[in-house]
C-alpha cells in the first residue's frame, strides 16, 4: 500500500509539473475518440468522416476550451445528417437547441461532462457512467449525464435505420421527419439508460456523501449494483432487448474506476478514526474525524562535496528579501496566499 | 529584490483575472435585482421557445394519434394540459433560475471585493516600496 502511495505521490507531482501538457493530451485524446466515433458511426458525408478530419478536428479543438469540441462534434453530428437526410438533421438541430435551452445556457463550461457520458456510451461502458459522475460530481450532474446518453442514442437509431429515413422527396423527407421524432420519443431502451444511470448517481452520490467508514467503495458498489438492476428489470417489463454482458462489465468496470478515484482522491485511514463530541450554548457537535494518508516521496538528494553550496550564506549579506513576518495580519494573508496558490510549508525555503 | 509577498498577490490576482476577471466585471456592473431580474426575462424568453420547439417536437411524433378523433371537447383539454405545462414549466425555472443568478451575482460580487483588497495591496506594498527608495 505504501508502495501505490508513493506512487500517488509521484503522481502528484509529475501532474503539477506538467499539467499543461497533460490536459492537452488528454484532451487530444478525447478529441480522437470523440470525433473518431462519430465518423466511424455516421460517416454519411465522406468529406468529412475522413481520418484527415478526425485527427484535424481533435488537433484543432486541443488548443481550444472543451466547450469548442462540444460545438464541434455537434456540428459534425449534423453535418453527417444533414447528408442523410435534412428533417433529422432539423429535428436533431431543435434536440440539440433544447439541450441548449434548458442546461447549457446556466453553466456552458461544464458542456464537457456531456461528451464523457456519450463516450463511455459509444464505448460500450455505460455503468462507469453513474459510478464516477456520482463520486466526482453533484446530483445536477444527471442533466448533462442524461443528455449524454439522449446524443449517443440519437446518433444509434439513425446509425441502425439509415437505409430507412434517407429521403430525397418531399414525401419521404416528410415520413423520415415523423419516424424520426417518433424513434427519439418512444426509443424504450435510452429512456431506460437515462432511468438507470441518474438513480445510479443520485445513489453513489447520497452513499459518498455519508459519515459511513469506506463510503466510496460502497458508493461504487451499491451504484453499479443498483444501475445494472434497474437496467435488467427494466428491459424484462419494458422487453428491451439490451446486452447483460455490457451491462454485468461495465458495472464491474466502473466499481473499479471508482476504487482507483477513491485511492486518487479520498485516501483515508479508517483504523484512526476519532468520534468527537463536544458542545456550546446552542449545539451539540458530534465530529468524526478521518485521517488523509501521505506519504512523502522520497527525494533524491545531491550532495555537492565541492564548491560553494547553493544555500550558503555570505558573511553580513541577509538571506531572504521578504520582511520578517511580524504583523499578524500580513502573516494571515501570506498563508492564505501560499494556501490558495499551492506553496505549503515552503515559505521561507526557497527564493 | 523579490518581494514573495507581492509576487503571490499578485499571481492570485492574475488568477482571478484569467478565470472570472472578464465575466465578474459584466455581472457586477449591475445591481443584484436588475441583473436577476433580466436574466429571468432572458431565461423565460429561452424556456418559452423551448417548450414550443419540444410541444412541435411531441405534435410531429404523434400528429395521428392526436387528430384522429379530434373534438372540441378534447382539443379544449389538450390545450388546458399544454397551458398547465408552460405555466408549471415557467414557475419551475422562474424560481430556480432566480435564485441561480442572485447566488451567481452574490459570489462574482465577493470575488470582486477580494480582487479589489488585493489590488489595494499591492498598492500599498508599491507606495511604502517607493518611500523606501526616495
Amino acid at each position: 500500500m505504501s508502495t501505490l502511495l508513493v506512487w500517488r505521490e509521484k503522481l502528484q507531482k509529475i501532474y503539477a509539473k506538467y499539467s499543461t501538457y497533460i490536459l492537452k493530451a488528454l484532451q487530444l485524446l478525447t478529441g480522437l475518440v470523440l470525433f473518431g466515433l462519430i465518423n466511424s458511426n455516421i460517416g454519411f458525408m465522406e468529406s468529412a468522416s475522413s481520418v484527415f478530419c478526425t485527427a484535424g478536428l481533435a488537433v484543432i479543438c486541443t488548443f481550444f476550451p472543451m466547450m469548442i469540441m462540444v460545438i464541434a462534434a455537434t456540428v459534425l453530428i449534423l453535418i453527417h445528417f444533414y447528408a442523410l437526410s435534412m428533417p433529422i438533421a432539423a429535428v436533431s438541430m431543435v434536440i440539440f437547441l433544447l439541450m441548449y435551452i434548458f442546461y447549457f445556457r446556466f453553466t456552458p463550461k461544464k458542456s464537457w461532462i456531456v461528451l464523457l457520458a456519450a463516450i463511455a456510451f459509444g464505448l460500450k461502458i455505460p455503468f462507469v457512467v453513474p459510478v464516477v459522475f456520482g463520486l466526482m460530481g453533484t446530483p445536477v450532474w444527471i442533466v448533462p449525464a442524461s443528455f449524454g446518453i439522449i446524443s449517443y442514442y440519437m446518433v444509434d437509431s439513425v446509425k441502425d435505420s439509415a437505409t430507412a429515413l434517407r429521403s430525397a422527396d418531399a414525401e419521404s423527407m416528410a415520413d423520415s421527419l415523423i419516424t424520426f421524432t417518433r424513434q427519439m420519443f418512444t426509443n424504450r431502451e435510452m429512456w431506460l439508460m437515462v432511468i438507470a444511470v441518474v438513480i445510479g448517481i443520485l445513489v453513489v452520490h447520497t452513499v459518498r456523501t455519508r459519515a459511513v467508514d469506506h463510503s466510496w467503495k460502497i458508493a461504487s458498489a451499491a451504484g453499479a449494483a443498483v444501475s445494472v438492476v434497474v437496467s435488467a428489470a427494466g428491459s424484462i417489463a419494458m422487453g428491451v432487448d439490451i446486452s447483460y454482458v455490457i451491462v454485468v462489465v461495465s458495472a464491474v468496470l466502473g466499481i473499479a474506476v471508482g476504487l482507483v478515484l477513491e485511492f486518487l482522491f479520498f485516501s483515508v485511514d479508517y483504523s484512526r478514526t476519532e468520534n468527537i463530541q463536544f458542545e456550546d450554548d446552542e449545539y451539540y457537535y458530534y465530529v468524526k474525524a478521518i485521517p488523509k494518508v501521505g506519504v512523502s516521496a522520497p527525494e533524491k538528494e545531491v550532495k555537492q562535496i565541492t564548491g560553494r553550496r547553493p544555500g550558503a550564506k555570505k558573511n553580513g549579506q541577509k538571506e531572504d528579501s521578504v520582511t520578517a513576518d511580524t504583523n499578524p495580519e500580513e502573516i494571515l494573508l501570506t498563508r492564505s496566499l501560499s494556501k490558495e496558490l499551492g506553496l505549503n510549508g515552503d515559505n521561507n525555503k526557497t527564493e | 529584490m523579490l518581494d514573495k509577498r507581492k509576487i503571490r498577490l499578485m499571481a492570485r490576482a492574475a488568477i482571478y483575472d484569467k478565470e472570472y476577471g472578464e465575466e465578474d466585471l459584466k455581472i457586477t456592473g449591475y445591481y443584484q435585482k436588475d441583473y436577476v431580474s433580466l436574466n429571468v426575462w432572458i431565461t423565460l424568453i429561452w424556456v418559452t421557445a423551448g417548450f414550443f420547439l419540444t410541444a412541435a417536437l411531441l405534435f410531429i411524433s404523434n400528429s395521428e394519434s392526436i387528430v384522429e378523433g379530434i373534438t372540441i371537447v378534447r382539443l379544449l383539454l389538450l390545450a388546458a394540459i399544454v397551458l398547465a405545462a408552460y405555466l408549471s414549466l415557467m414557475i419551475i425555472y422562474g424560481i430556480g433560475v432566480s435564485t441561480f443568478y442572485r447566488k451567481r451575482h452574490a459570489q462574482a460580487k465577493q470575488r470582486v471585493k477580494k480582487y479589489m483588497r488585493d489590488l489595494s495591496r499591492l498598492e500599498k506594498m508599491n507606495l511604502i516600496k517607493e518611500k523606501n527608495r526616495s
